[in-house]
């Protein structure tokens, strides 16, 4: 099995995104996954993109032009 | 209202942080690629044509390692002559060739390395830039500079006046998020520029005696919410920061966050007497061609395009003024007094949840209160103390540049806690019939307003319903320049039964550190006293506590952080209490406690003071 590569983008791992750690993961060719060094998460480039999608949840007013501060 | 005022500032990095780590995986480790370095300067001349772009001038900050590279002099000084750019010198980006051979080293934080490393390459690197230029610049910067090393600059080179001197709350946060791997330490300072102390960077200076000659500026403006709680380097006037928090739509490539992050900081003048302040400062590495933080380059560059849009439109609409960081200092100096602080009511933009924070800094204290937790305190650095703590190697902190705390209710819990024990935080209890509630419970509002010196915070009213009796209560707390102290007014402005009497119990619990570890509390003396007695004791997480009626005042000395931090009762009829803590609950908690009936109020000062 030859060595993993970056990803393209530099994907980080969206399960420790989600606690606040930002892990670039890396590409395993032969199984076309990417997997994070520290936790279990392992998954496609479809995956990744619609886990971040997910960990956007908390940001509530992520769409929200706010023109009032008090 | 006055402009925003906007600090732009780039600096050509040959080796910009991360793109050798990150652009250069599977390579042998090179800093001196003839690729890294034509991209490095190819980023920074897009910054500066973007900026130019918009009619914004800069303040180009040389890095060590462009000074040694001719086209990024020409370009700096061409830049002067045609935009008015200040050419200005930081002490970021040293890592190249020439600095490794000089100093055989990897470091590349100033303010980590000894003190005679730090004079030796403040003295290459500025002379270095006068060799370049033919003049000493009037500003500098890093991510963190450290009193001494100020001291040491200014006395060498009396024409800095302004520097990047931290990035606001960028400690223990930061550090974990990166994989325990990024070590710029260095919460606990002000978020907005400031004059400091000779003695400690964060710690503003009280009056000419402590000034170190420089005005500060931080590293960005950063949301005073999210990096409370989270990582610094995801929320702030940084389009990039922006990206790596996933703050934007990925269909549409939009971030509003962007913009209501620099309107809030518009708003903020509301407090500040019409004075409002932005920093950006993007390091190359942050528009690396390659794409970082799961953006591709062109979503890179559009968010640095359409930030400097954003600023210049308010700009053309006369709503923002651009300065160099000289200038800036100039106007600084001359707008503000050292008595001066800086008031930030700041509202939750990005969670949708509502909180409301109130932060407050002078050259005494920094503190916050949250509305979310009634009011309750939930930091606070005594820089009353003036802590003088180097940093660096060969001291006792050599990467731990934050500014240590009495409570930081995230790190050292506040008012919930796992089963035991308590946090640090400061609230009031109020008691009737065998029942307590905790104004933490309590979710309210704040309104600001000014009396001459006084800054002063008004809580709408909270409801406390106990299984007999309902009364509400109003918190307003009082900051006086000058005075190192805080004024709290427990009010009860609503009551079912005027007869009934309930127990107010100010309190505070706190302890000391830097990170979400506990210390060493042995040498902490807590203390009550009245006219007759005075109760004392040594902490020794043995759990004990003392009252006396008729209270002057509950006392801690924090002998590590030369803090002394009072309670003062206005009345008499207060009775005052300690309590030690124990070793799975490492605080100590002072409080007052007054027995009140019918519609009565109860009023405290905070009081800190430097220990002997």
């Amino acid at each position: 099995m030859a060595q993993s590569t970056k990803g393209k983008l530099n994907y980080r791992c969206p399960s420790c995104f989600m606690r606040d750690l930002d892990i670039d993961m890396f590409y395993d060719k032969e199984k076309k996954e990417y997997y994070c060094l520290r936790c279990c998460y392992r998954g496609s480039e479809e995956d990744v993109l619609q886990k971040n999608e997910m960990a956007r949840f908390r940001y509530g007013n992520i769409s929200k032009r706010i023109k009032e501060f008090d | 209202m006055d402009k925003l005022i906007l600090n732009i500032i780039h600096r050509p990095e040959m080796v910009p942080e991360y793109a050798e780590k990150v652009t250069g995986h599977g390579k042998e480790e090179d800093i001196s690629r003839e690729s890294l370095l034509t991209e490095s300067l190819d980023i920074f001349k897009t910054q500066q044509e973007i900026a130019h772009k918009h009619g914004l001038k800069t303040t180009i900050q040389m890095t060590y390692a462009s000074l040694f590279n001719d086209e990024a002099v020409s370009l700096a000084k061409e830049h002067h002559e045609k935009y008015g750019d200040e050419i200005s010198l930081t002490l970021l980006g040293l890592p190249c060739e020439e600095f490794r051979k000089k100093y055989k080293t990897k470091d590349f934080c100033i303010w980590m390395f000894s003190m005679e490393d730090k004079k030796a390459i403040v003295k290459d690197v500025f002379e270095k830039f006068y060799e370049r230029f033919g003049f000493y610049p009037e500003s500098t910067g890093s991510y963190y500079i450290d009193a001494e090393l100020t001291n040491y600059i200014k006395e060498e080179y009396p024409s800095i006046k302004c520097a990047v001197a931290t990035c606001w709350e960028e400690g223990p946060k930061a550090y974990r998020t990166c994989n325990n791997s990024w070590y710029t330490i260095f919460d606990g300072g002000p978020w907005n520029p400031w004059i400091p102390s000779k003695q400690n960077t964060h710690a503003p200076a009280k009056d000419e005696s402590e000034d170190s000659g420089i005005v500060a500026i931080p590293h960005l403006s950063r949301d005073l919410m999210a990096c409370f709680d989270g990582n610094g380097s995801n929320f702030g006037t940084h389009p990039q920061n922006v990206l790596r928090g996933m703050i934007y739509d990925t269909e549409k490539w939009e971030y509003p966050y962007l913009y209501n992050l620099i309107d809030q900081y518009r708003h903020l003048a509301k407090y500040n007497r019409g004075y409002a302040y932005n920093m950006m400062f993007v390091g190359p590495g942050w528009m690396n061609k390659m794409g970082r933080w799961e953006a591709p380059y062109e979503l890179l560059l559009k968010s640095y395009e359409d930030g400097m849009a954003y600023y210049a439109k308010l700009k053309e609409e006369g709503a923002l003024e651009e300065m160099t960081m000289s200038e800036f200092a100039d106007h600084y100096r001359k707008t503000h007094t050292y008595e001066q602080p800086e008031c930030a009511l700041w509202k939750d933009i990005l969670y949708g949840s509502d909180k409301q924070y109130f932060w407050y800094v002078d050259p005494y204290m920094r503190t916050c209160l949250d509305m979310n937790q009634g009011g309750a305190m939930i930091d606070l650095r005594p820089y009353v103390a003036k802590l003088e703590r180097p940093v660096g190697i060969g001291t006792k902190y050599v990467q731990d540049a934050s500014y240590p705390f009495l409570i930081q209710a995230n790190y050292r819990a506040g008012y919930f806690t796992h089963y035991a024990g308590e946090g640090t935080v400061k609230s009031l209890k109020v008691s009737y019939k065998g029942e307590e509630v905790d104004l933490c419970l309590c979710r309210t509002k704040a309104k600001y307003s000014e009396e001459g010196t006084k800054h002063i915070v008004k809580l709408d009213p909270v409801t406390i319903e106990f299984s007999d009796l309902e009364i509400d209560i109003v918190s307003t707390f009082v900051f006086e320049e000058g005075s190192s102290q805080i004024k709290v007014i427990r009010e009860i402005t609503r009551t079912t039964n005027p007869e009934a009497v309930v127990e107010f119990n100010e309190y505070m619990t706190a302890c000391y550190g830097t990170t979400e570890y506990p210390e060493d509390m042995t040498n902490v003396i807590l203390s009550v006293e009245n006219d007759k007695e005075k109760q004392e004791i040594k902490y020794n997480y043995k759990c004990r506590e003392a009252e006396l009626e008729n209270a002057k005042d509950v006392t801690a000395i924090v002998p590590e952080i030369e803090t002394v931090v009072k309670i003062i009762p206005k009345d008499e009829n207060v009775t005052g209490y300690y309590r030690e803590g124990y070793a799975f609950s490492p605080m100590f908690t002072l409080g007052l406690k007054k027995e009140i009936k019918g519609k009565g109020e109860m009023t405290t000062w905070l009081n800190l003071q430097k220990a002997n």
